[in-house]
């Protein structure tokens, strides 16, 4: 092997970075990036079905409800601020305030994962009733499974933040957390638009 | 920090004594080995452990499939045959199909990039080890449930592709699709991850001075085709996994005409998937090929930048190209002649490659080694397949040839020319790497010979055959149709290639255990893989590599530049910003952990589970969760501070 010639030290460097230069940010996108793609995909094919049917919901079967998934969608727009206010304390290494928008922030998550239930019934069909309530039941179904990973996430980074002191990577991943609710949130607009306001207009 | 947990700071421009470097080495032998025995084996997540077992596994199942071939084979040499009756043939073809495209073509081609691109950035591991080794498992859970199943007669028997309403719940009644369905999910989950995690190691973890345009064409390779991972596989997942799945266990009615549902939606978002994926086996192998001309030309090779605008084209044009597996359902024409030219255009780029090697070889001095061999074997074979697909690429050919033994003659040209011969060529060039031994010269060319012979003689017949009339995917035939002749021949082909396979595995066998040992770099060799002992210490470099050239072993003729500072009392990796490969943060690498095969197999009941009740999805998601607290715990609990918080940073973006 060749010898080695010291070009520079990296013990300066920090340990600990947020945002883009943090790896855990990336593998957050990429995971943002597959269920985004996901979810057009089966966007795209909800679209596709349309094709094949003169009215859109089919006949006999009722549009979808708007109230609860208006209120959900009021509800995720709320969410964002805890989330914010999470990550900027978690930027400042603030571990009170880390605690108490955390706390703030799972109970939010937790509610909006629960009105998910009566948010799919509000889709007025069921799954099994026709090619129209397969698609939009997967379509939101697979968006639940994002918020069932929101919960999780939350829930336990909060727990850990309770329990002991953490590293300073943890509050990395507080920020992280948020980022990937924002996308939760962003994604799930065109959602709702598309399967609960669209039957009403295509 | 304090002072006395970095290293001590050496001057600028010092060149390192062997002892600086052995007492180094010895530290980071300390805090990098893994855990000894079984244990350690379980709970690895070291990139290079976790890319042989992959190697190994993949092999195991190219050697599956292969014998599932010889079945077939040995069915069809003759007419009405009775070896295989229909129904084990129906699910031997599947089982075939879905080993070499699922369990063999695209994993062993992300193992390569898991093993390899760490070692060729200049970095010490890959972005993300537990969710690598989880990546493994998962994939494994696949292997075993597949063949599990298959040896209970339970094997999925509708095909590769597994065309609706066929494998519907109205025709394909019982599990045997379900084994499908869930296998393909075992399998795109491994391949996404394995993507992510190589996009991230060559966007972060690339050595000081490595800026895109020094990138190794190996790791180019890899990078487009992870992307492609990440916009391929989503499809299939949404196909597989949800809509057939659902339309299976559930009653949903994705597919279902009667309830409005499309059975040309499955082909589409099939196909959007599954003709990627053809150009996800390819790249990788011709990303094999230019390390491998460089090194036997002894010539930089010629055309780096229209070989990298190639790749990208390549992966571009892949996805534009679906529907021509369509042509014989009812597409518009306008869509047939868009899809006609798409599928000829994409045939320019490879083009270019292949002219690119040709140049390098001819103003090189070629030395013609086994893995240059195969690579010529590739482009002979390979070009075939090539000609055929522009042939079926016209809609009025295709709908004569369209399911016969052209159909299968052309794509075993590309995938075994265009994918096997490279990947084959890269085994007997990086084998030493992996093994620090170096494989039989006179037995690899015995192997090279036997496998090109083989290839040819099994599969061009079926050209003739598919003309011919010969449809594909069935058990048998009568002798009055007169395909007998060529059937056997091909069957003798198949043996060849299978003798072939025998020479290379006992090469491998006796070559790992007592071949030639190879030293660091035995092909003098220009990448930073070489750059390292042969196999590399669990930490990959004691020093990170500086890279100041596209052949940094090439073009540094006296010294290696490095940099020092990591610490040697916890796993540190350097990370680098996106473009410029700057030095940026050094990152904490996790410790080996059982979490991800705990996590693989809770995924295992989650899935194989749903196929029989919705309650095993809730409890497998249940287990799920203390796997998911159990990973941070070690996190939380292995780490090993202080930490050093760029402070200005945070400060700035909360400001």
């Amino acid at each position: 092997m060749k010898p080695l010639r010291v070009a520079g030290n990296v013990a300066e460097l920090p340990s600990t970075v947020f945002g883009a230069r943090s790896l855990m940010w990336w593998a957050t996108l990429g995971m943002m990036v597959i269920e985004g793609w996901t979810l057009a995909l089966l966007v795209v094919s909800y679209l596709y079905l349309r094709q094949d049917f003169a009215s859109w919901p089919p006949l006999r079967t009722p549009h979808p409800s708007l109230v609860v998934p208006t209120t959900n969608l009021v509800l995720m727009f709320v969410s964002c601020v805890p989330a914010y206010m999470s990550a900027r304390s978690a930027k400042q290494f603030d571990t009170v305030r880390v605690r108490r928008w955390l706390v703030v922030f799972s109970i939010i998550v937790v509610a909006i994962t629960v009105v998910r239930w009566w948010e799919l019934w509000a889709l007025n069909t069921r799954w099994d009733t026709n090619a129209y309530g397969s698609a939009a039941w997967t379509i939101v179904g697979l968006h639940t499974t994002l918020l069932a990973l929101d919960v999780a996430d939350t829930v336990g980074l909060t727990l850990l933040f309770f329990i002991r002191e953490l590293p300073a990577k943890m509050y990395t991943d507080t920020n992280d957390n948020s980022f990937y609710w924002y996308f939760s949130v962003a994604v799930w607009i065109p959602i709702y638009l598309i399967v609960y306001v669209g039957p009403r207009i295509f | 920090m304090t002072s006395s947990q970095r290293e001590p700071m050496l001057p600028a421009e010092t060149t390192l004594s062997e002892e600086e470097v052995a007492r180094e080495a010895a530290a980071l032998d300390r805090v990098w080995a893994g855990r000894p025995g079984f244990w350690g084996w379980l709970t690895a997540v070291d990139h290079k452990s976790i890319g042989k077992r992959y190697l190994v596994t993949t092999f195991a199942m190219f050697l599956a499939g292969g014998i599932l071939a010889a079945f077939m084979r040995t069915q069809l040499m003759r007419p009405e045959n009775t070896v295989l009756g229909p129904d084990r043939y129906n699910q031997v073809f599947t089982v075939h199909g879905t080993t070499m495209m699922f369990l063999f073509a695209v994993p062993v081609m992300t193992a390569m990039g898991i093993y390899f691109v760490p070692l060729m950035v200049g970095a010490r591991n890959i972005a993300f080890p537990r969710a690598n080794a989880f990546g493994y498992w998962t994939y494994f859970v696949g292997v075993v449930f597949l063949y599990v199943s298959l040896i209970a007669n339970t094997g999925p028997d509708t095909g590769w592709f597994a065309y609706v309403p066929l494998s519907g719940p109205q025709y394909s009644p019982g599990h045997r699709v379900d084994v499908w369905a869930q296998l393909v999910t075992f399998t795109e989950i491994a391949a996404l991850i394995a993507a992510v995690n190589v996009i991230v190691t060559v966007f972060k973890l690339r050595s000081p001075g490595m800026s895109l345009n020094r990138l190794p064409l190996f790791v180019w390779a890899q990078l487009v085709v992870s992307f492609m991972i990440v916009f391929a596989m989503p499809a299939v997942a949404a196909g597989s996994t949800l809509m057939l799945g659902l339309d299976r266990t559930v009653n949903s009615h994705w597919f279902n005409p009667a309830e409005g549902g499309d059975a040309l939606l499955w082909q589409h978002i099939f196909w959007f998937f599954g003709h990627p994926e053809v150009y996800i086996i390819f790249l990788p192998a011709l990303g094999f090929i230019t390390p491998i001309v460089e090194t036997f030309a002894r010539r930089k090779v010629f055309g780096y930048t229209a070989l990298v605008m190639s790749n990208i084209t390549t992966a571009f044009f892949a996805f534009g190209l679906w529907v021509h597996h369509m042509f014989a359902t009812p597409i518009p024409e306008l869509g047939q002649s868009l899809f006609t030219a798409a599928s000829m255009v994409i045939a320019i780029p490879t083009g270019v490659q292949i002219f690119c090697w040709l140049a390098t070889l001819w103003a090189g001095r070629a030395e013609l080694r086994v893995p240059l061999l195969f690579v010529l074997g590739f482009i002979f074979t390979f070009v075939i397949g090539g000609i055929s697909g522009v042939m079926l690429a016209s809609v009025a050919f295709d709908k004569q040839a369209h399911d016969t033994f052209f159909v299968v003659a052309h794509l075993h040209y590309v995938l075994l020319g265009g994918g096997v011969m490279p990947l084959f060529g890269a085994f007997y060039f990086w084998f030493p790497k992996i093994t620090g031994r170096m494989l039989d010269e006179t037995l690899g060319k015995l192997h090279f010979w036997l496998f090109v012979i083989g290839v040819n003689v099994t599969f061009f017949p079926m050209h003739v055959l598919g003309l011919e009339g010969m449809p594909r995917r069935v058990y048998t035939y009568l002798a009055s149709t007169g395909w007998g002749s060529l059937n056997l021949v091909a069957t003798l082909g198949a043996y060849t290639i299978a003798l072939s396979v025998i020479v290379f595995l006992v090469n491998a066998i006796r070559s790992w255990w007592g071949g030639e040992v190879a030293g660091a770099n035995p092909w003098n060799s220009s990448g930073l893989e070489w750059a390292t002992t042969s196999p590399p210490p669990p930490y990959n470099f004691v020093h990170v590599p500086v890279t100041t050239s596209r052949h940094p072993l090439w073009d540094t003729t006296v010294e290696l530049p490095v940099l020092s500072g990591l610490r040697t009392d916890r796993r540190e990796v350097l990370v680098t910003t996106t473009f410029d490969a700057r030095p940026d943060y050094r990152h904490e690498d996790p410790a080996p952990s059982i979490w991800p095969l705990y996590l693989a197999l809770c995924m295992g009941l989650t899935f194989i589970g749903g196929i029989f009740s919705p309650y095993l999805v809730v409890v497998g998601l249940a287990l799920t969760l203390p796997g998911l607290f159990g990973l941070a715990w070690q996190s939380i609990t292995n780490h090993r501070g202080p930490d050093h918080v760029d402070a200005p940073q945070a400060l700035a973006e909360t400001a």
